[in-house]
């Protein structure tokens, strides 16, 4: 998985991996929006440079098998990545890709990835992502999460 | 512009989407399911495969990044996923690969250790199969093979070590 540095161009590796618990008290609210600290006990998931400790996306989530879906429940870059001035680009493609192979691997073509953001942000999440709208659930699946994990493994 | 009002027209910086009552997330579950079995109606045969496929892919590379250390036959069935997935008949893939039935439900059912031959065959039969549904790396089923063999080598040493251990001896100490 790589990001891209808009300045350059440059593209970056970048891992997904889990948060550990004593790095909540350092997922400051100036730089990372919400309280992270009230996800504690959820799946909580950092994106970061390879090599680097540095924390540049986040992501938490729910994993609800019996309806072979995983929402996600709060999802952000840090503050330098975001708006028109943002220093790297696609974390949070990355972010949303990751969860979308999490889904495929636990339920196959059954797999669902689900969030609710707020209505004036929805449409956006429908024309990059190409997710579906149910309600106030936007939502993807087979055969569009394929097209989605596709387009970024293969970057 | 206030902060919030900036925060909601840049699309990207973040999605607070938790639900806020046990009644919401219901409500929310149930249209969403039924959408979504309306939609899975309409899935072909092939998108179908296609996600198996990928299944399959992304669970031998979680293997591969984290062996588990138990007596599960990891390559045996990720080859029966993988076989069941394309063919309805097995033998229709062991004509394919050009081994006799036999031999391949001997090593689907671990009655026998795929020769190398097999695993290369397996190889590019993969490579041929998901080139048009992800992206798959040559080494995947070789990674599975011989990862399982280290896992149940390493995890088997009481059954093995004893006997192992007595044709073993060091004639020069450091």
């Amino acid at each position: 998985m790589i990001i891209i540095d808009t300045s350059t161009g440059e593209k970056h590796l970048v891992n997904i991996l889990p948060v550990e618990v004593d790095e909540f008290n350092t997922l400051r609210k100036d730089r990372y929006f919400f309280d992270w600290k009230t996800e504690k006990n959820q799946e909580v998931y950092k994106l970061q440079l390879t090599g680097s400790s540095d924390i540049l996306g986040l992501k938490s989530i729910e994993r609800i098998p019996q309806e072979w879906r995983i929402h996600i429940r709060l999802l952000t870059v840090s503050k330098e990545n975001k708006g028109n001035d943002k220093k790297y680009d696609k974390i949070t493609g990355n972010l949303i890709v990751h969860v979308a192979k999490i889904a495929i691997r636990e339920f196959g073509e059954l797999a669902c990835v689900s969030l609710r953001p707020k209505s004036q942000i929805a449409q956006h999440y429908i024309d990059k992502y190409n997710m579906n709208i149910t309600g106030m659930t936007l939502s993807i699946e087979v055969p569009e999460i394929i097209d989605l994990i596709n387009s970024y493994d293969y970057d | 512009m206030t902060e919030n009002r900036s925060n909601i027209m840049d699309t990207e910086y973040g999605i607070d989407s938790k639900y806020k009552s046990d009644k919401e997330r219901e409500s929310d579950a149930t249209a969403l399911m039924e959408a979504r079995l309306r939609r899975m109606k309409n899935l072909s045969k092939d998108q179908i495969t296609k996600a198996k496929l990928l299944q399959l892919k992304l669970k031998m590379e979680e293997y591969i990044r984290y062996p588990v250390y138990d007596d599960h036959n990891y390559f045996s069935n990720f080859l029966k996923l993988y076989i069941d997935s394309i063919y309805s008949k097995r033998s229709t893939f062991a004509k394919d690969i050009n081994v006799t039935p036999v031999s391949l439900s001997q090593v689907i059912n671990n009655h026998r250790e795929p020769k190398e031959e097999f695993i290369k065959k397996l190889m590019i039969h993969s490579e041929k199969i998901y080139k048009n549904v992800c992206e798959f790396h040559k080494k995947t089923w070789y990674q599975v093979y011989f990862h399982e063999k280290i896992c149940d080598t390493m995890s088997n040493q009481e059954h093995w070590r004893p006997e192992i251990e007595k044709n073993v001896r060091i004639s020069k100490a450091i």
